[in-house]
């Protein structure tokens, strides 16, 4: 069969279901299938594109651009610890990203003279906060749920999963957190290896 | 000792009023399948209210019964698992790993309580409803299944709150949605391990069964009830 005539046939095919008549409901039904598949007003976990799953596939990701040129290497010189910013790591889930206020404590008072410390005090007169981009995540389908807290309890160092903060200017990831890797420190540190402790 | 949760359903307090249900939807970020897709079977609740009547109208008895996964010590769906994502935890609970699920369906089939379910689509909200998911629980894709996990991230931060605190976990400190929502205080869950909890020792009461006890599926739920879910009611 040639392939204009495979075309045509399609092609009638394909208008002769469009017109055939629809029910109010089946034509609502038509509307939220073809939004299962990603447009902008639904949420799904579906892909959007072909380029999209692909990029996840082959775990290629942009790295964050941040709100704010903020410096961990600077305020790690001064001696400061990781908790006095991500203050929920000890006690919960998530570590916690700092807001405008947590900056505001110090910065306050201290070098209020540097350009950066009078443009975020421009920013809090102004209302506005940090909308900080996350730099460590799981992609979606690998169903990970990670607790920082039992982390800390058991001694193990931020560095370990998250590089040396006092070298990095914006964090960057600097680490490769696949599931050998996680699997490997529960291995040494007799930690579980059930699936459900990590996958829910 | 390890932890070996379970749950008691006292069914003479139920009142039927799917709070439960609503709960564990909120909790679990189960999606709604609409009424075309249910008609086809592809409804999902983890967990269910099935109402029984009993006579006829005027005269009639009406009861209530919520199932949800039994988490059966010898589970007809770990066996059929050809990917291992159905198992059995060290704590008991019957685990469903969605990302070793590869949709075989064949646990469904051999659940004989009917409380597992396949995603046939990606699941899907209206925006912005997205931004009420609970975090804490993974949004299932298309072509795995999913089930009731006794709220595992609920009993995952009850521990972790127990030792930032530094204390033994208390009975009563771990609460599934659908026992914190029920307001007749229905459905008790704890530590069959323990035998101080309340869920052990009303496992044992006089009032208990459990759902299809001689196919030998061993479940983890008890059903109280004033008298025998299969014999006519003599009162």
């Amino acid at each position: 069969m040639p392939a204009w005539l495979v075309l045509t046939l399609l092609a009638l095919g394909a208008t002769a279901c469009v017109d055939a008549p629809f029910s109010e409901r089946q034509q609502a039904e038509r509307v939220l299938q073809r939004s299962r598949w990603g447009t902008s007003s639904v949420y799904t976990p579906a892909r959007t594109g072909l380029a999209d799953a692909a990029r996840t596939h082959f775990g290629l990701r942009a790295e964050p651009v941040q709100p704010f040129a903020y410096s961990h290497r600077v305020h790690l010189a001064q001696e400061m610890a990781c908790t006095d910013c991500h203050q929920g790591v000890e006690s919960g889930p998530r570590a916690g990203l700092p807001g405008m206020n947590t900056c505001m404590t110090c910065h306050a008072a201290i070098a209020t003279e540097k350009p950066l410390v009078q443009a975020m005090t421009k920013m809090q007169a102004e209302g506005r906060d940090f909308a900080w981009a996350r730099v460590y995540d799981y992609p979606r389908e690998a169903h990970v749920r990670f607790e920082h807290a039992p982390h800390i309890r058991a001694k193990v160092e931020c560095s370990t999963c998250h590089g040396d903060m006092r070298q990095q200017d914006v964090a960057r990831r600097v680490v490769d957190m696949d599931m050998a890797f996680c699997v490997n420190c529960h291995k040494q540190q007799q930690a579980s290896n059930d699936c459900l402790t990590c996958h829910y | 000792m390890a932890h070996r949760w379970g749950m008691v359903v006292d069914l003479d307090k139920c009142t039927g009023c799917e709070a439960c249900v609503t709960a564990c939807h909120a909790e679990n970020n189960i999606p709604t399948a609409g009424a075309v897709e249910a008609g086809r079977g592809r409804a999902m609740h983890w967990l269910r209210v099935e109402r029984y009547w009993e006579g006829d109208f005027p005269d009639v008895k009406v009861k209530f019964k919520p199932v949800m996964c039994q988490h059966c010590d010898n589970a007809p769906c770990e066996a059929v698992c050809p990917t291992y994502a159905s198992h059995q935890t060290d704590e008991g609970l019957n685990a469903q790993v969605y990302n070793r699920c590869i949709g075989t369906r064949y646990c469904a089939n051999a659940c004989s309580y009917n409380v597992r379910f396949f995603n046939f689509f990606n699941p899907q909200w209206e925006k912005p409803l997205h931004l009420q998911l609970n975090p804490d629980v993974s949004v299932r894709e298309v072509g795995v299944m999913e089930k009731c996990t006794f709220c595992v991230q609920r009993i995952k931060s009850g521990k972790t709150a127990a030792k930032a605190d530094g204390r033994e976990l208390q009975d009563g400190d771990i609460q599934p949605a659908c026992v914190q929502s029920c307001p007749a205080g229905a459905i008790i869950f704890g530590d069959l391990n323990d035998p101080e909890s309340r869920a052990a020792r009303l496992t044992h009461s006089p009032r208990g069964t459990k759902l299809l006890e001689d196919e030998g599926t061993e479940p983890k739920v008890t059903y109280l009830q004033r008298q025998s879910w299969n014999e006519p009611d003599t009162q």
